[in-house]
C-alpha cells in the first residue's frame, strides 16, 4: 500500500515528532495557565460584591458562548493593538506569535470553566471548614492554599479532567493560525506522500493515546486526593489498586 | 486609536455577508445533529449489547471519533477518504467529493460518538425497577423503549445534551479549512480586506454567541416542558398568572442562563 523508503518514513516521524513536542508543549503551558486563572478568578469571585459578580457573569458568558478559534483569531490578529492600547509604548512593539495567541486564547476561554468549577466546589464544602480555619486564627492565604483549595480539588478533580480531555482536543485549532504543531507537520507529510489517511489517522491516534494515558493518571491523583476521606477499612483496598 | 475597536460602519456594510455565513453554520449544523443523533441509536444498541462482537466495534468507533480532534477528522474524511479506491470510483464520492459532503460526514461521526455516550449514560440512568414493572405488565419491550425508557432517558440525559450541542456548534468554526464559507470563514475574509482585527471577528462572536445563547434558552425550554408535571405540584398557580407570562418569566429565564 505504501511505497515509502524506511528512510524517508523516519524523516517524517522526526519531523511529526517535533510537532507533536509543540503541540505538547502549548497543550501544558495553557492548561496550567488556565488553571491558575480559573482558580484565581473561581476564588475572587465569591466575593459578595454584586459589580464583581456581574463582571465575572458577562465574561464566563462571553467566553463560554464563543468558539475558541474565534478567541485565538482576535489575539492573533489583534493581540499587538491590544497590547498598544493597554500599555502604551512599552507593548506597541511586540508581535504575537501563533503560540502565545494560543496559550492567552485557551487560558481566558477555559478559566471561565475552571472558575465554574472551582466556584462550585468551594460553594459544596462545608461552611464550617471556613469558621473553623477563622476560629483558630489560621491567616487567609494559608487557609486557601492548606484548608479550602486541596479539598476544592478533590470536588472539582472530575470536572477538571474533562476540561483537560477537552483542550487537548482543541489544540490542534492554533495550527490554524500558524503554528508548526502536530496537525500542521501531518498536513505537511500528507502531502508531500500522497498518504494523507496514514499521517492523519496517525496524528489521530497520537492524541487518543495521550488522553487515555493521562485519564489513567487522573485516577491516580484522584486516589491520591481522595486520602483524606478515605475509610480506614478502604485503605488497603485502594492502596492495592494504585 | 478610538476607544471603541469597532468600526460600526464596516460592522454595518459586511452584516448581509455575515449573515450569509451564519447561515452555514446554522446548516452545517442542524443537518449533522439529525443525522448524528439518528446514527447515535443504533450504535447505542450495538455498544450496550452483550455479545462482544457487537459492542467492540460500537465502542471503538467511539473511542476513535470522540477522542480524535475534530480538525483531524476532518483532515481525515476530506485528504484521506478520497484514497480509497472503493470510495473514489463508487457512487458515494457525489458525496465525499464535494467539501460540504465531507464536512457533513466528518460532523456527524463526531456527533454520533459523543450522542451514544449520552445515550447510553441516559437509558443506564433509567431505573431497573421500572423496567421490569413495565415487563411484567406485558408491555412488548418495543413499547417499553419507546414509551418508559425514552421519556425518562431524555429528562435524565437533557442537560448533557444541550451541552454536547453547545460545544458541537463552537466546533464547527474550523470547517474554513476545507473552503466553506461559515461565519468564522467570512470574519476571516472580511479582515483579509480590510486588515481590521477587531470588527468582523467581534461582529462573528457577537453572532455565535446569540446562535448558542438561544440554543440555551430552548433547551431551557425544553426542559422546563418536560418538567410540567413537578412544578405544577410545588408552586402555587397564583404566581403563574396567564397575564404574567412575559417580563417575570424572562427575566427569570435570563437569570438560569447567566
Amino acid at each position: 500500500m505504501t511505497n515509502l523508503s524506511p528512510a524517508e518514513i523516519a524523516g517524517y516521524l522526526r519531523q511529526l515528532g517535533e510537532g507533536a513536542l509543540v503541540t505538547l508543549e502549548l497543550f501544558l503551558t495553557s492548561f496550567a495557565a488556565a488553571f491558575v486563572l480559573g482558580v484565581l478568578i473561581g476564588v475572587v469571585t465569591l466575593s459578595r460584591s454584586r459589580i464583581i459578580r456581574a463582571v465575572w457573569r458577562v465574561y464566563a458568558s462571553i467566553f463560554m458562548g464563543v468558539p475558541s478559534l474565534l478567541v485565538i483569531f482576535l489575539i492573533y490578529y489583534g493581540g499587538s493593538a491590544m497590547l498598544s492600547a493597554v500599555l502604551g509604548e512599552l507593548g506597541a512593539g511586540v508581535d504575537i506569535s501563533p503560540f502565545g495567541a494560543g496559550v492567552a486564547a485557551f487560558a481566558a476561554v477555559y478559566a471561565a470553566y475552571i472558575a465554574e468549577l472551582v466556584r462550585g466546589a468551594i460553594d459544596n464544602l462545608p461552611k464550617g471548614q471556613f469558621e473553623g480555619a477563622r476560629a483558630l486564627a489560621i491567616p487567609p492565604l494559608v487557609m486557601w492554599g492548606k484548608v479550602i483549595l486541596p479539598q476544592a480539588m478533590r470536588l472539582a478533580l472530575p470536572g477538571l479532567v474533562n476540561v483537560w480531555s477537552f483542550m487537548l482536543k482543541e489544540t490542534p485549532l492554533v495550527s490554524l493560525a500558524g503554528l508548526q504543531d502536530l496537525v500542521a507537520s501531518a498536513k505537511i507529510a500528507a502531502g508531500a506522500t500522497k498518504e494523507p489517511f496514514l499521517f492523519f489517522i496517525a496524528t489521530a491516534l497520537v492524541f487518543i493515546a495521550f488522553s487515555a494515558l493521562t485519564l489513567r493518571l487522573a485516577t491516580v491523583l484522584e486516589i491520591r486526593l481522595d486520602r483524606g476521606v478515605r475509610r480506614p477499612d478502604a485503605r488497603a483496598s485502594a492502596g492495592a489498586q494504585a | 486609536m478610538s476607544a471603541l475597536p469597532v468600526d460600526l460602519d464596516l460592522a454595518w456594510r459586511s452584516l448581509p455577508e455575515l449573515l450569509a455565513g451564519l447561515r452555514v453554520t446554522v446548516l452545517i449544523t442542524v443537518l449533522p445533529l439529525m443525522f448524528g443523533l439518528a446514527l447515535a441509536f443504533p450504535i447505542c444498541f450495538a455498544r450496550m449489547a452483550e455479545r462482544r462482537w457487537q459492542s467492540l466495534p460500537a465502542e471503538i468507533f467511539v473511542v476513535f471519533f470522540r477522542g480524535a480532534p475534530l480538525l483531524i477528522l476532518l483532515y481525515v474524511v476530506y485528504y484521506g477518504f478520497g484514497q480509497i479506491a472503493l470510495l473514489r470510483e463508487g457512487p458515494l464520492w457525489l458525496l465525499f467529493g464535494s467539501p460540504f459532503g465531507c464536512v457533513i460526514v466528518a460532523l456527524t461521526l463526531n456527533h454520533a460518538a459523543y450522542m451514544t455516550e449520552v445515550l447510553r449514560g441516559s437509558l443506564l440512568a433509567v431505573p431497573s425497577g421500572i423496567v421490569e414493572a413495565s415487563e411484567a405488565l406485558g408491555i412488548s419491550r418495543r413499547h417499553i423503549f419507546i414509551w418508559v425508557k425514552m421519556p425518562l432517558a431524555i429528562r435524565y440525559g437533557l442537560k448533557a445534551y444541550q451541552n454536547e450541542v453547545v460545544s458541537f456548534v463552537k466546533g464547527t468554526a474550523i470547517v474554513s479549512v476545507v473552503t466553506i464559507t461559515d461565519l468564522t470563514a467570512v470574519a476571516n475574509g472580511i479582515f483579509e480586506q480590510t486588515y481590521d482585527p477587531f470588527t468582523p471577528i467581534l461582529c462573528a462572536a457577537a453572532l455565535y454567541w446569540a446562535f448558542i445563547n438561544l440554543l440555551r434558552i430552548g433547551f431551557e425550554l425544553w426542559g422546563r416542558w418536560l418538567a410540567r408535571h413537578q412544578r405544577e405540584e410545588d408552586s402555587p398557580r397564583t404566581a403563574e398568572a396567564p397575564g404574567r407570562f412575559g417580563l417575570r418569566r424572562l427575566s427569570r429565564l435570563a437569570k438560569a442562563m447567566l
